[in-house]
């Protein structure tokens, strides 16, 4: 059992998660516990950078490769944000640390999932991920229309759990291990193959919440407190698209049939996410299905099965749930309702205009990181001779400005007299300048980012 | 001698088992159907044993005996409201007999077909023991045997949050 060591950034999400839960007793400071947390995400993502590509540790269990450090680096980086944002603005009526040692242990479990190479480990680190996420979903506990929210997404996270396991002790059964490289390496078993494959990916589908499984999503968010929403619906999808791509390298040689499943699944999301979020009022519905589209939009680059598709999903998953946050965010500070965004020019221009700059990236104009993305994802499938699907996937982006200035129309070009008051906080406005800052500077550091991961584009 | 022991034992614990099935459906209250239970995954586990499943019958014990049935008998404390709810009358039905019978008849040609074309299994000569499979789990396993105690620990947190209290 050798590098343990090398899970420092864990370990330490560990103990802030733990001490999250008591600190404010000690000092007696509201918001010390998300104060506390977000300061050990940051130093988590730093240890996660210094650290850096380490390969196999733990006896084969877990990886540290290029798109394990990338994930992890970004896992961290978002929740150390997600948590300043918090120390400003709280979770609602109730207290917030234990949302905060619930964030902490979710960032815990999805970093593991990035890295693990053994189904037991993959299993468990992602109910370690999405056990956090029911609690904060239902976390107004005294609200009916919350837990009922909360509940709808347990039972199907629980279901698609099944799902995945099912496939998953097919795998077991095909390779007699239940480590990752055993896996890859064992001799294809045909029809079974194929069938334990595309049970995993289903699996996979519905927790990433890729059409046609997306159905629970739009439902649960709409339940949820917005401020749970921005952190339940980004964090751990990154996770998400490091396990597809672990598990795609690890199954293609299977499942020949892969990547075009995967190619069905981003075809449907992108057309079902981007028609589906027209008609919506509410912010968190809207970025639910927003969320589809731009899950299909990564499983797009997946469907390319070469290491340049696999880094570019990474890339695009990155470049999305930065502002998709920030966005879910502006929702959890002035409400959910399209409506309650109206004059928000005028009342708080600062985050007008950022707001601008956020779905800009999300329809993916230049120079932002979400045109890259999809510049990223839409070569890697050309080349991969998946044109029909990158003229599907060019059209629908365009067809996203739609509802994106939907969601702007309001903020310039409504008034609203009964607009809360908001308190200043510093912490939540720089929690939001960095989530903008992001947006932009992660268009610049694609290059270097890619050449990490071990692909050049241009 | 050890084969009659084990004869004597396997018989008493497969009318244990059996036997309290039967009382476990027989009976016309709750409780004592709760109780007839956990006298039937007893026996089980005194099976496993039988069998040198050390740790299954650990486990049969811990989880089943233990977690499961007093899960149901709390179930049927915090719902029944008074003494006489738990007794129910016995409502045979044909509904039940034909599912009784098919189920019955399926087990019953399954071990009859299949049992003939099986491989004939050997008793090892030496089952590994709980020690072997703790030296498993604390080496080889130890990286998810410690996600999965974080797991139990998040469950813990989120049922104490949403069974707290307002304003505490």
């Amino acid at each position: 059992m050798t590098g343990l060591h090398l899970l420092i950034p864990e370990y330490l999400l560990l103990a802030g998660a733990i001490a999250a839960l008591f600190i404010e007793r000690v000092s007696g400071r509201e918001g010390a516990g998300a104060a506390l947390g977000a300061v050990v995400a940051l130093a988590a993502a730093i240890a996660a950078v210094v650290i850096g590509a380490q390969g196999a540790i733990a006896g084969g269990m877990l990886a540290l490769d290029a798109v394990a450090v990338t994930v992890r680096v970004a896992i961290a980086a978002l929740t150390a944000v997600y948590l300043l944002w918090l120390v400003g603005r709280g979770m609602g009526p109730e207290r917030s640390r234990e949302a905060v040692a619930f964030v902490l242990f979710a960032a815990l479990g999805s970093m593991l999932m990035a890295s693990a190479r053994d189904l037991i480990v993959l299993f468990i680190s992602l109910e370690l991920a999405t056990m956090p996420a029911y609690v904060l979903m239902g976390y107004r506990r005294n609200d009916e229309r919350n837990l009922e929210g909360a509940l709808k997404y347990f039972l199907l996270s629980m279901t698609t759990s099944l799902i995945l396991l099912y496939g998953l002790s097919f795998l077991f059964g095909i390779a007699g291990s239940t480590s990752l490289v055993a896996i890859a390496a064992a001799p294809p078993a045909g029809l079974l193959g194929t069938f334990a494959s595309v049970f995993v990916f289903i699996g996979l589908f519905a927790k990433m919440s890729a059409a046609p499984f997306h159905f629970w999503a739009p439902d649960a968010y709409a339940g949820a407190p917005a401020g749970s929403v921005a952190f339940v619906s980004t964090v751990p999808k990154l996770a998400g698209t490091a396990v597809m791509v672990n598990l795609a390298t690890a199954l293609v040689p299977h499942a020949p049939v892969l990547p075009a499943v995967l190619a069905l699944a981003a075809v449907t999301s992108m057309l079902l996410g981007n028609l589906a979020a027209f008609p919506q009022t509410d912010i968190r519905r809207l970025m639910a299905y927003s969320g589809v589209a731009h899950t299909g939009y990564v499983l797009l680059a997946l469907s390319s099965a070469t290491p340049a598709g696999y880094a570019a999903a990474v890339f695009y998953t990155i470049a999305y749930v930065v502002p998709s946050m920030a966005i879910t965010l502006i929702a959890a500070e002035e409400g959910t309702a399209l409506d309650d965004l109206a004059g928000l020019v005028v009342r708080r221009p600062a985050v007008a205009w950022g707001s601008v700059v956020l779905l800009l990236s999300l329809v993916g104009v230049p120079p932002m990181a979400g045109m890259l993305g999809k510049l990223f994802a839409f070569t890697a499938a050309v080349s991969a001779g998946r044109l029909a699907l990158v003229i599907v996937a060019v059209v629908m982006s365009v067809v996203s400005a739609g509802y994106y200035f939907r969601i702007l129309r309001p903020i310039f070009f409504a008034s609203r007299s009964d607009a809360p008051v908001l308190a200043s906080s510093r912490s939540a406005a720089v929690a939001f300048s960095l989530l903008v800052a992001a947006t932009l500077a992660l268009g610049i550091a694609a290059s270097p980012l890619l050449s990490y991961l071990g692909v050049r584009f241009f | 001698m050890t084969e009659t022991v084990n004869g004597v034992a396997f018989l008493a614990l497969a009318f244990a088992t059996i036997g309290g099935a039967v009382m476990m459906l027989a009976t016309r209250n709750v409780v004592h159907a709760a109780f007839w239970l956990l006298e039937v995954l007893i026996a089980t586990a005194g099976l496993y044993l039988l069998l040198s499943a050390e740790f299954l019958a650990l486990v049969q014990v811990l989880v089943y005996a233990g977690s499961v049935t007093v899960l149901v008998i709390f179930t049927v404390m915090i719902t029944l409201r008074r003494r006489e709810d738990a007794v129910r009358p016995f409502e045979p039905g044909w509904g039940g007999a034909i599912m009784a019978a098919l189920f019955g008849g399926s087990i019953t040609f399954a071990i009859a077909q299949f049992t003939s074309k099986m491989p004939a299994g050997t008793f090892p000569e030496k089952t590994p023991d709980v020690a072997a499979f703790g030296e498993k789990l604390f080496t080889t396993w130890m990286v998810p045997f410690e996600i999965a105690s974080l797991v139990l620990l998040v469950a813990l947190v989120g049922a104490v949050w949403w069974s707290g209290g307002d304003g505490q």
